[in-house]
């Protein structure tokens, strides 16, 4: 083990402004050169990535979900392991989950579960910190989340912001990082599932035609010629591409119209379900198959400590019914191949039921779902103990998983970024990805 | 501005010559200031630094002469000073025609210092690599064995070495034989690798430790008080130009050790300047630098900084206003930075009103500040905006976000009348200009009912010892110790003796509800400790970096407080007079401000010292130091880079461009437009700037980043620019409809002034200036038959409230 490398996530400050400009005076670390050789070496590396997903839709449970009351039951241990549900069939033989999902049952033959899915932060923020980033938070250097990472690498598509979340942004670790601020997600800002929802300030204010409009983006680009030749920096040019992706999706019908759930039929939106899981995952699918990127929504509370029988039942069965209507509905339409759906959430719940008839916060392991986009379709990829305590066979670490969406989605996860101080940083530190889920 | 440029550039080439000569040596300077060996092994090895009057320094370690006055009682091992026997003696080094003279002293030279688990073998297995925390120091090990980080619990790992699995990681019999030699050497299978060898330091200390029977330390063992790291500062000139290090642990029996061997090295930019393991420094590319040893808790660092070879730079003649400039011009030289001209007029009107009280320039304003032609009115105009209000509100809002002024939805815990409470509280301090050591005290020593005295409100937003403790260390002293709960801090001085003695102050502060309950009474418990969970041992209070206070039976807060908020402290008039710079610069000295630890060193250091004694000698009236920066020529210093700074981002060569903050620019558009808005508990017209509560915002407000005050963090306040806010600057509410309710161009109009004229108001309202002349051609092509003029203005109007020039403070 060298020092350098274990003192590299401690010693830097972010300061997101900095990190654009190879080649300060400040802070010189690498020179250009060596970062565009460690940059080709890296794209020699990945030359052979197989891009399967074209985009990813990320449903976040914030909170924990229990893996026992979830994908995976633990129907031969003792009572005070098993918990108040019981199991159900699925389409995959000899894989059962819990009695409220039971519509995410009869698709199972069209997704992978793992039930590996290990780390070590039993605090919500830091559990949610690696599923956001694939990195262990530090101190000293704040990871890019990865639809940012997606976003910095892939850029723009079909005037569609490359990096969606749905509704707000579900964490601040879904944000930039040390990546410019060009690169952080657009929120939505309502709800789809609220009666009069629209997404704010796409459409052209009353009295301002395309026509007006576009001499007023004349007229804004001869006022600020004069200052754009005075001074470049990160907030700067930030602000310059957030204004040309503002144009683009203004003057762009199709993009503005991705955000109109209600342009979806009524019987498709009633089969999602006239609720937040349902409409958000809808208008989920709509974003993606516009040209958005990668699509974070968050659903739920999942911190069930108390009761977990009623807050499951209360919390499940609409994420259920829109989950496995995303799945067929992706796989109608011939996406679900080109779409990876990622189930996650920071952490399980403790193998035993405490006193108050809940579960704590367990992460050493839990289960995710990976859906499309190159998954195997049917697939139950490892498993947990005999109380759901530890992971069996199989681990799945975060940084594992983080390696397989961005290899998916056609990114080296090797490769790495400019952090400040111009300190490369690989977009995954040590993950390798996880073949076996590969179709 | 591009004339700027060409004058910048034929300075530099009129002036070749006078570079070409080579740089006179101005000083010498031999590390460490004395010798003192204390037992046979002792030794101390010496660096000889000699500065050049470009600013440049060079390691003559090996050039220069060194002589012992008395060969009997010391001898020279290359540059190593090694004792021979008792008495007192000196060293004299020569070079360049200067001589210092070192005094040298020997003890105890034919005493054998006894072996030491925590003196000899935890330094070793920390140079070693062997407790890090991707090796054995991790929470659970690797490879099924586990030793505390870095070393800082050596009693367990004492335990660990010789009593897990059976003692079999030690062999008395065959010492050479012991597997955590073996592992180490690399002779057995090891995940880690070989990490030390047969005959080095490292592998002879940690077998001569087993061969005397690996014992136990004695109780009360000298312990590590302080680390220096010699040389202070390096400017190396050109790649591969080297400069060794020197590191001297001093202990708690007044003995002192060269541990230079058994430090571990690192530095924050390897591109500029590379530590090997024995401390020698290799130069990279051009940049800055800060090159650490850790030893024992302590991390301690040295800037170093390298400059391209042969570049010719001349320091040209700019003024200084103040001690600022000299500082940061003393900063530019040595790393050969020509700082950028200073801004004009307007440029510098619209800065200063945004920064000191928020607000844009009125046109008046403007045209009187650019048109007076006398001497000293931007000393004037900073002194006039001193006094106003808005420069109260300002900082009653940085201060809000500070002390996390924000409603909880549960009354009881931290209501909205407890929140306006704290505000108005907080306003009367910075409004009646209380000094802010008295006003800190006030908040840390805060007793009785809540409603009574607000400022016992700093105890019921946050009810937990530990985060309290923290909170009062980031916001007061810019440190961050959260990591110090769990395990010595890795790259900072603080050990988790450190942090729970810290939280010891806080541990008695009782709580309970008044007679309204919405009212908390914060009293003396008199009783209560915070537990070290390694050690299970209360805690005394101890304060942060500083001497165990003799409590007296007081209560531990004013104890705290009297040495907190003073001059003792070296930490607090440094981190507010950073928070202010940061303020005005958008960058602390040490950035970000509340982010301050020995591995995130100040850009300027001198400049930093110099900002806290003033504060202190203003008795931390920051008004006073708000005038010394915001009349100095740096930041008086125009956006626009020359050749030399462009890509400067930390030494305030030239100004940075800010987004406006939130609240600022929401003002900013009302001011402009002449529309007002409506917050919850402010009458109509308030500022945004004004609001109490953190919890009350707008869509405006949190699109463009208000701190919602949930986190004392300095990264509440957002300033990144986002797709939702250019979304917004388009096509939303805010500035279209202010633009048609406020009706400024319409009423212009009315007034009988021309579509140019008009033009020119409203330049001068949003940007400060009136139009380039490019400009207004450009503008006047719109104005086209049948268009109405008021439409055109309209739309003038809107494009100048999306520009970048009025979003941004620059």
């Amino acid at each position: 083990m060298s020092m350098n490398q274990n003192t590299s996530n401690h010693l830097w400050t972010p300061n997101r402004r900095e990190f654009l400009y190879v080649g300060l005076v400040g802070t010189v670390g690498v020179t250009m050169s060596d970062f565009f050789r460690t940059q080709a070496r890296a794209e020699a590396a990945g030359a052979s990535l197989k891009v399967r997903a074209q985009s990813v839709i990320n449903i976040y449970l914030p909170g924990g979900m229990s893996h026992q009351e979830s994908f995976d039951p633990k129907y031969n241990a003792p009572i005070e392991y098993r918990g108040p549900l019981d199991p159900i069939k699925t389409e995959l033989d000899g894989v059962m989950f819990s009695e409220n999902l039971k519509e995410t049952a009869k698709i199972a033959d069209k997704i992978t579960v793992i039930r590996s899915m290990t780390h070590g932060e039993a605090a919500h923020e830091r559990g949610t910190h690696n599923m956001f980033t694939g990195y262990r938070p530090s101190p000293a250097l704040q990871y890019p989340s990865m639809g940012s990472v997606v976003s910095h690498e892939l850029g723009s598509r079909e005037n569609m912001p490359p990096y969606v979340v749905v509704p707000s942004l579900p964490t601040p670790y879904a944000g930039t990082g040390y990546l410019g601020s060009a690169f952080g997600p657009f929120a939505l800002g309502s709800d789809p599932a609220s009666g009069g929802f629209s997404v704010r300030d796409l459409t052209l204010p009353g009295g301002v035609d395309v026509k007006r409009f576009e001499e007023r983006r004349a007229m804004r680009s001869a006022v600020d010629a004069h200052f754009s030749a005075l001074e470049k920096s990160d907030a700067l040019s930030g602000m310059d591409s957030y204004y040309e992706r503002a144009y683009a999706m203004i003057s762009s019908d199709k993009a503005r119209a991705a955000f109109e759930i209600n342009k979806e039929p009524q019987k498709l939106r009633e089969e999602y379900g006239m609720n937040t899981a349902g409409q958000r995952m809808l208008l989920a699918r709509r974003l993606v198959e516009s040209g958005v990127r990668f699509v974070s929504l968050s659903y739920g509370g999942w911190d069930h400590h108390d009761n977990i029988k009623r807050a499951n039942e209360r919390t499940m069965p609409e994420f259920d019914k829109a989950f496995a209507a995303l799945i067929r509905d992706l796989d109608s339409r011939g996406m679900l191949d080109s779409t990876l759906v990622i189930v996650n959430t920071e952490f399980g719940r403790t193998p035993k039921i405490n006193g108050t008839a809940g579960r704590d916060h367990w992460p050493k392991v839990f289960s995710i779902v990976m859906a499309g986009g190159g998954m195997k379709r049917g697939h139950a990829h490892g498993t947990s103990d005999a109380i759901g305590a530890e992971p069996e066979d199989n681990p799945v670490t975060v940084e594992n998983y983080a390696a397989t969406i961005f290899n998916q989605i056609g990114i080296d996860p090797h490769k790495p970024l400019m952090s400040p101080g111009n300190r490369p940083q690989a977009i995954v530190k040590d993950g390798e990805v996880l073949k076996d889920l590969l179709a | 501005m591009k004339s700027q440029l060409n004058r910048f550039l034929s300075l530099l080439c009129a002036l070749p010559l006078a570079a070409a000569a080579a740089p006179a040596l101005v000083d010498v300077q031999v590390f460490p200031p004395d010798v003192n060996l204390t037992s046979r092994q002792d030794k101390q090895s010496i660096v000889v630094q000699a500065t050049y009057a470009d600013g440049v320094t060079r390691d003559v370690t090996g050039e220069a002469k060194l002589t012992l006055g008395n060969a009997k009682l010391a001898k020279l091992d290359k540059a190593i000073v090694r004792p021979l026997a008792d008495g007192a003696t000196e060293l004299k080094v020569s070079f360049g025609g200067k001589t210092i003279t070192l005094p040298v002293k020997v003890e105890k030279s034919a005493v054998e210092e006894p072996v030491s688990f925590a003196k000899d073998v935890i330094p070793a297995i920390t140079k070693s690599g062997c407790n890090t925390g991707s090796c054995h120091g991790t929470a659970r090990g690797k490879d099924g064995f586990r030793i505390s980080l870095f070393g800082y619990d050596p009693d367990g790992d004492y335990q660990r070495f010789t009593r897990e699995q059976l003692t079999r990681r030690i062999n008395l019999a065959v010492p050479e034989e012991s597997l955590m030699i073996e592992k180490g050497a690399g002779l057995v299978q090891h995940s880690g690798g070989k990490t030390f060898g047969a005959g080095d330091e490292l592998y002879e200390a940690v077998l001569r430790w087993i061969k005397e029977g690996a014992p136990a330390d004695v109780p009360n063992r000298a312990k590590v008080v302080d680390v220096q790291i010699y040389p202070r500062q390096s400017v190396l000139e050109g790649k591969d130009a080297k400069q060794q290090f020197t590191v001297r642990a001093s202990y708690s029996d007044g003995t002192d050790r060269d541990v230079t061997t058994l430090a571990v090295f690192m530095s924050n930019n390897d591109g500029s300047a590379k530590p090997d393991k024995a401390g020698l420094v290799t130069a990279g590319v051009r940049g800055e630098a800060f090159v650490m040893a850790r030893f024992d808790a302590f991390t301690v660092g040295s800037q170093v900084l390298v400059v391209p070879k042969g570049q010719q730079f001349v320091w040209p003649t700019v003024k200084e206003n103040n001690y600022v400039d000299t500082l940061v011009h003393a900063k530019l030289k040595k790393i050969r930075i020509t700082p950028s001209e200073v801004c004009d007029d307007a440029t510098f009107l619209r800065r200063v009103y945004l920064d000191i009280i928020g607000r844009m320039p009125t046109t008046d304003e403007v045209k009187r500040f650019v048109s007076d032609a006398g001497t000293g009115k931007r000393e004037a105009v900073v002194d006039e905006l001193l006094k106003r209000p808005e420069f109260t509100e300002m900082w009653v809002m940085k201060w809000a976000e500070l002390l996390q002024i924000r409603s909880s939805d549960q009354a009881l815990t931290f209501g909205y009348k407890s929140a306006l409470q704290y505000y108005d509280w907080l306003e009367k301090q910075i409004s009646q200009n209380v000094p802010v050591d008295q006003m800190v005290r006030s908040l840390l020593t805060a007793s009785g009912g809540s409603f009574e005295n607000p400022a016992a409100n700093f105890y019921k937003v946050e009810r937990d010892t530990l985060k309290t403790s923290e909170n009062v260390a980031q916001v007061f002293m810019g440190m961050r110790i959260q990591c110090a709960q769990c395990h010595n801090h890795p790259f900072d001085r603080w050990t988790m003796n450190d942090y729970y003695s810290f939280a010891a102050f806080f541990a008695q502060v009782g709580r309970k509800s008044g007679e309204d309950p919405r009212e908390t009474v914060v009293f003396n418990s008199k009783s209560g400790g915070v537990s070290h969970p390694v050690a299970k041992k209360d805690m005394p209070p101890k304060f942060l970096g500083a001497e165990q206070p003799d409590l007296k039976d007081r209560d531990r807060r004013e104890v705290l407080a009297e040495w907190f908020a003073s001059p003792r402290n070296p930490w607090f008039a440094k981190n507010l007079a950073n928070i202010v710079w940061a303020h005005f610069f958008g960058k602390g000295i040490i950035d970000p401000v509340d982010d301050v630890r020995v591995s995130n060193p100040a850009s300027n250091p001198e400049l930093l010292d110099k900002l806290a004694a003033q504060f202190t000698d203003y008795k931390y009236d920051f008004r006073k130091l708000v005038r010394d920066i915001c009349t100095s020529r740096t930041y008086q210093l125009s956006v626009v880079a020359n050749p030399s700074n462009q890509d400067d981002t930390a030494n305030f060569a030239k100004a940075y461009v800010r987004r406006i903050r939130a609240e600022v620019l929401l003002d900013a558009i009302n001011q402009v437009t002449e529309t007002d808005e409506k917050f919850r508990g402010l009458p109509r017209g308030s500022r945004a700037v004004e609001i109490a509560d953190g919890r009350t915002t707008t869509f405006f407000l949190t699109t463009f980043g208000r701190a919602t005050r949930e986190t004392p963090c300095s990264c509440e306040v957002k300033m990144e620019p986002n797709l939702s806010q250019a979304l917004h600057l388009l096509n939303g509410d805010t500035v279209n409809q202010k633009i048609q309710a406020g009706g400024v161009v319409r009423k212009l109009l009315k007034e009988g002034k021309t579509n140019d004229q008009v033009m020119e108001e409203i330049y001068l309202r949003a940007l400060g200036r009136p139009p380039t002349k490019d400009e207004a051609a450009k503008l006047t092509a719109f104005f086209t038959e049948g268009k109405s003029a008021d439409q055109v203005l309209n739309d003038i109007f809107w494009s100048l409230l999306n520009a970048k020039e009025f979003v941004f403070n620059h």
